[in-house]
């Protein structure tokens, strides 16, 4: 799979700090890539680079391999973080100039709009003013207008801020629909169970450095403390018997069902099978699973400096 | 250039189609001619009652000759005792009581107005000036010289100074008074012009900035394509306004003059118009200050000359102060912060307007020479000296270098704008502003 964006060896600094030091992500064309990091951690920086909008200090940008120019911008949809609209302005006639400013032909943008307004339930706010919205509901027509002209690379600053979740799933669905059809979605978000559901790739900043990058599944495995969690009928003091495979952290017995819960620790490196079959000879086993950090885990363990 | 476009586009359609637009559009017109024949329904309809004044008159020779007109009445009161009068007058209510000495004539000074309520200065204007006429009679009849009031008239001269150009081909008839007034007129009109609109285009990007579209539009739009998308839809909003004020002048001008106009003035304008020899008129006694004024007033080729000049200032002057408002807008997040940074535009306007009052005593002294061709007051001091006729390469030194400035205002603007319409919270300071000119 090539790389839709390759940004190498950015650097920004701003008078008073360094919003990027040294940054280098590789986009995927058609993942959904996700960009974490705390507050000020120079997520939005890295994006304008990204977007042409701030020029690094260092390093570059290449889009398909090739460096980033001016007409690329128009095959990128970016909905910004702090986004606002024409208050005075009527909703459809607002949509249409934004389509417009990125290339579309007025026939074509009513076309599309019109389309988007249908799937999103929103026709009946054509002709509304922008000042009658809500801010979730100017919310959907801003990622409306991003996405209308088709773009390759879709750029989402905090795309769930101010969504309900019936909205944010509406909003998930839309984003793993435009991948489908083949564009490339990265986005910004503090929102971690979002990330496990529709994100393939992520990059975590902290302090303007890059700090983890890859495929979600990978970092999760990866980052696994070979912890896991056996369930099964019988007594308890069975469990001990193959302790030198294992070290068990926690067991609790349900009262009523007499079902057992423990947590279990294999050696790192070691065969889990042998470990599997000790265990399903000694009682019977119910469920076997690795418990794999969230990524509500990885992101915490990762700012405060204690990955491995 | 096509983005450029459409922002302009929608920069003209929310301000143009906005209701207080086409209001003031329209009224303001209306309001003006209105104020230019205010004066006269004030004198038609705003006389008061003519002011009682009781006289008491010493002398006897004043009294009688007092001519009460439509703001004061005299009220002669024969051998009437001051004290007594006076509290008589206070009585009645009536306007005051004015005092004449025995030895008038002598000792001028010898008389006392008292006012029940505060005084006014046409009423002792009137008084007084009516007291010298009668004095300097009785002085003149001690003299014992006949026919002396024929004799003075016969003396007495009234000069109108015709003027002409001396360096135009064929000499016109110029009047200076008429072209101050015009200047000052033009000077005026720029002087707001730059100040409401360049406000109008700082205001709307701090709007802008603070709700936070500039981000949105930013992706697809360069920053420079922005700031000029939104300097030039303003100026044509302001363009639109002052075509149809324009026009609309011009029409009363055109029509309403020559129909309130006396037909024998009307023929005289004609005839200076049509190129007559003003001074054989001047000689048959025509005012020919007032006729030459009107024909330069109603001539359409010296309208268009003028109104073509005031637009090539206008436009220069306005994206070269637009590009300064626009900087200020966006390097900062409330229209409270700005106030600051704008005092380097404002300065340079106030000191052209107050220079625009000095054209008027002398269209060619240095100062005025040099502030019409520097470009922050050129266009303002430039427009007052226009009307005056000076020589035209002086006009096109001035129009090069205002527009070279603006050109060179605008790309400095488009560097502090692109930096500034990202940073939020922290009040930028001048030394700011000059680091983002340098990213």
């Amino acid at each position: 799979m090539s790389n839709i964006i390759t940004a190498k060896h950015i650097t920004k600094r701003f008078t008073a700090h360094t919003a990027l030091d040294d940054v280098s992500v590789e986009i995927p064309a058609g993942s959904v890539y996700g960009l974490l990091g705390p507050n000020g951690a120079g997520k939005t920086t890295l994006i304008r680079v990204i977007n042409r909008i701030t020029i690094p200090d260092q390093g570059e940008v290449l889009f398909e391999g090739k460096p980033i120019t001016e007409q690329d911008i128009y095959r990128i949809g970016y909905l910004p973080e702090e986004r606002g609209l024409y208050k005075k302005m009527k909703v459809g006639e607002h949509a249409v100039f934004l389509a417009r400013l990125k290339g579309l032909s007025r026939h074509e943008a009513l076309v599309r709009l019109k389309d988007w307004f249908v799937r999103f339930g929103i026709e009946d706010w054509w002709n509304k003013k922008v000042e009658d919205l809500s801010k979730g509901m100017a919310q959907k027509v801003q990622f409306i207008v991003t996405v209308l002209h088709t773009p390759k690379l879709l750029i989402f600053d905090e795309p769930f801020s101010g969504f309900d979740p019936i909205n944010a799933n509406l909003l998930k669905q839309e984003i793993l629909r435009l991948r489908d059809q083949g564009a490339t979605v990265i986005f910004s978000t503090h929102n971690m169970s979002s990330v496990e559901e529709i994100c393939d790739h992520i990059t975590l900043i902290n302090k303007s450095k890059n700090i983890l990058s890859g495929r979600v599944d990978d970092i999760r495995r990866s980052l696994g403390n070979n912890i896991f969690s056996v369930q099964f009928y019988g007594e308890n003091e069975l469990l001990n018997q193959g302790n030198s495979a294992y070290e068990i952290i926690d067991m609790q017995k349900d009262a009523i069902t007499d079902l057992v819960t423990a947590k279990i620790h294999i050696e790192k490196d070691s065969d889990v099978r042998p470990v599997i079959s000790m265990l399903n000879n000694a009682v019977e086993l119910r469920s076997f699973t690795e418990i794999i950090p969230s990524m509500n885990d990885i992101f915490i363990r990762a700012v405060n400096g204690n990955l491995k | 250039m096509r983005n450029i476009g459409l922002i302009i586009m929608r920069e003209f359609k929310e301000r143009v189609y906005k209701k207080s637009f086409i209001i003031t559009t329209l009224l303001m017109p209306l309001l003006l001619a209105l104020l230019s024949v205010a004066p006269t329904l004030i004198m038609i309809y705003g006389k008061g009652e003519a002011k009682s004044i009781s006289v008491i008159d010493n002398s006897g020779i004043i009294a009688d000759r007092l001519e009460s007109d439509e703001d004061v009445e005299f009220v002669t009161i024969p051998n009437g005792d001051l004290q007594e009068e006076l509290k008589k007058s206070l009585e009645s209510g009536n306007f005051g009581l004015l005092y004449i000495g025995e030895d008038i004539v002598e000792n001028p000074n010898n008389i006392q107005l008292y006012t029940n309520s505060s005084s006014s200065m046409l009423i002792e204007e009137t008084i007084t000036s009516q007291i010298e006429d009668i004095i300097e009679t009785e002085r003149l009849k001690a003299y014992n010289i006949e026919n002396l009031k024929a004799i003075l008239e016969e003396i007495s001269v009234d000069i109108n100074l015709s003027t002409f150009r001396n360096d135009d081909e064929e000499s016109t008839a110029s009047s200076s008074a008429m072209s101050s007034l015009v200047g000052i007129v033009l000077g005026f009109v720029l002087y707001f012009f730059l100040v409401i609109y360049g406000s109008i285009v700082m205001q709307s990007i701090i709007e802008e900035k603070s709700s936070r579209i500039l981000e949105v539009l930013v992706s697809t739009v360069r920053p420079f394509d922005m700031m000029m998308g939104k300097i030039l839809g303003v100026a044509s909003v302001a363009a639109t306004q002052i075509i149809i004020w324009g026009v609309l002048i011009v029409a009363m001008s055109a029509f309403m003059l020559p129909a309130i106009m006396p037909d024998e003035m009307m023929a005289n304008i004609e005839a200076v118009q049509s190129g007559a020899d003003v001074t054989a008129m001047a000689a048959s006694g025509v005012d020919i200050e007032v006729v030459t004024a009107m024909a330069s007033v109603m001539d359409t080729g010296y309208i268009a000359k003028i109104v073509g000049l005031l637009l090539v200032f206008m436009v220069g002057g306005f994206l070269l102060y637009a590009a300064m408002y626009a900087a200020v807008g966006a390097s900062v997040d409330e229209a409270q912060d700005a106030q600051q940074l704008t005092t380097p535009i404002t300065i340079p306007i106030i000191l052209a307007f107050i220079i625009l009052t000095m054209v008027m005593n002398d269209p060619n002294s240095p100062l005025v020479v040099w502030c019409s061709m520097i470009p922050f007051t050129s266009p303002i001091v430039m427009m007052g000296r226009i009307p005056s006729g000076i020589p035209t390469w002086e006009i096109v030194l001035s129009i090069i270098l205002l527009y070279l400035t603006f050109i060179f205002m605008v790309w400095v603007a488009g560097k502090i704008y692109r930096v500034g319409i990202f940073m939020h919270g922290k009040k930028p300071s001048f030394k700011d502003l000059y680091k983002w000119m340098k990213y």
